[in-house]
């Protein structure tokens, strides 16, 4: 049994070096605003939360008539962590042959890229 | 009255409450705003000699921070104002997004919405951000750096910004 332990410097060093972390890290990037969009457009929250009442349901509730809203954007940012860790996951253990060829720029260009989709999504609130 | 511990109401009122995590928020949301803003500035305009005779000038010394040392602290303001802000996102929905919608601001309200989608999409972006400053001798990352750190300093000034018109609208007092 080992008796050395690293320092938090020495574990963060070990996490940037390796690359399993890289591929998590650089495709749960490009994953979560896509499926973030996704989830506020197809209205997929992994919880609804009802503030009126402190009541979760699981998955997409409406607002109950005489209980205050539904809340869907905790859920879909659930949704987003989870669905994002998953993919994130699966990929790094992938060969590091196949996921070298994932475009690092996809990290910003992915973000920005949905803004205008999210704006589109917004078009109810976009009245004069 | 949005989500409120018990135990907290032993110590202080409910305005007070409010008061006191809505300014929490404020304070932590100005400080990433520094230290993202300072950290874009200088992969935008980084620093490439030393400062002429008399002393860098006010914009030298702005954007010639050290990056990676901002780069966890960024990350844990990032999660912990978001952490305030879905917080008092209870109360905001309950009673400012309602009298909002009465009153017909739509738009301030479609603005909002879209800060809470960014406040999200950053969240996510997060983990590669970080390895990114860690490992900012790795040339490979040069290119994405920049633009994801100029990217989520966008996000942060429109996040911020918005938070501002909303309070504008129906804030404190009202």
């Amino acid at each position: 049994m080992s008796t050395t332990t690293q320092t938090p410097a020495a574990q963060s060093s070990s996490l940037v070096q390796s690359y399993a972390f890289r591929t998590f890290a650089v495709v749960f990037a490009i994953a979560a605003p896509v499926i973030y969009t996704i989830c506020e457009i197809g209205n997929l929250p992994l919880f609804t939360y009802h503030p009126g009442t402190n009541r979760v349901e699981f998955g997409f509730a409406r607002s109950v008539r005489d209980q205050g809203p539904a809340m869907h954007w905790y859920g879909w940012t659930a949704s987003t962590l989870l669905g994002s860790a998953i993919l994130g996951l699966i990929a790094a253990k992938l060969p590091e042959s196949l996921t070298r060829k994932i475009p690092l720029a996809l990290v910003w260009i992915a973000p920005l890229a949905v803004i205008p989709v999210l704006i589109y999504a917004l078009r109810f609130f976009w009245r004069w | 009255m949005g989500l409120v511990p018990d135990f907290i109401l032993d110590y202080v009122n409910v305005t007070t409450y409010w008061t006191l995590l809505f300014t929490f928020h404020a304070l932590l949301a100005v400080a990433l705003l520094g230290a993202l803003t300072h950290q874009a500035a200088s992969v935008l305009m980084p620093m490439r000699q030393a400062a002429a005779a008399g002393g860098p000038s006010f914009t030298e010394r702005f954007r010639a921070v050290h990056g990676p040392g901002y780069a966890a602290a960024v990350c844990v303001l990032w999660i912990v104002t978001f952490f305030f802000g879905a917080w008092i996102y209870t109360k905001y929905r309950m009673y400012v997004r309602i009298p909002i919608e009465q009153e017909g601001f739509w738009k301030t309200q479609g603005v909002f919405e879209l800060k809470e989608h960014l406040a999200s999409i950053g969240l996510g972006l997060l983990p590669v951000y970080w390895l990114f400053w860690k490992d900012a001798r790795n040339p490979e990352y040069d290119s994405p750096r920049k633009w994801l750190t100029v990217t989520l300093a966008a996000f942060c000034w429109y996040i911020f910004l918005a938070g501002h018109i909303v309070n504008n609208v129906r804030g404190f007092g009202s």
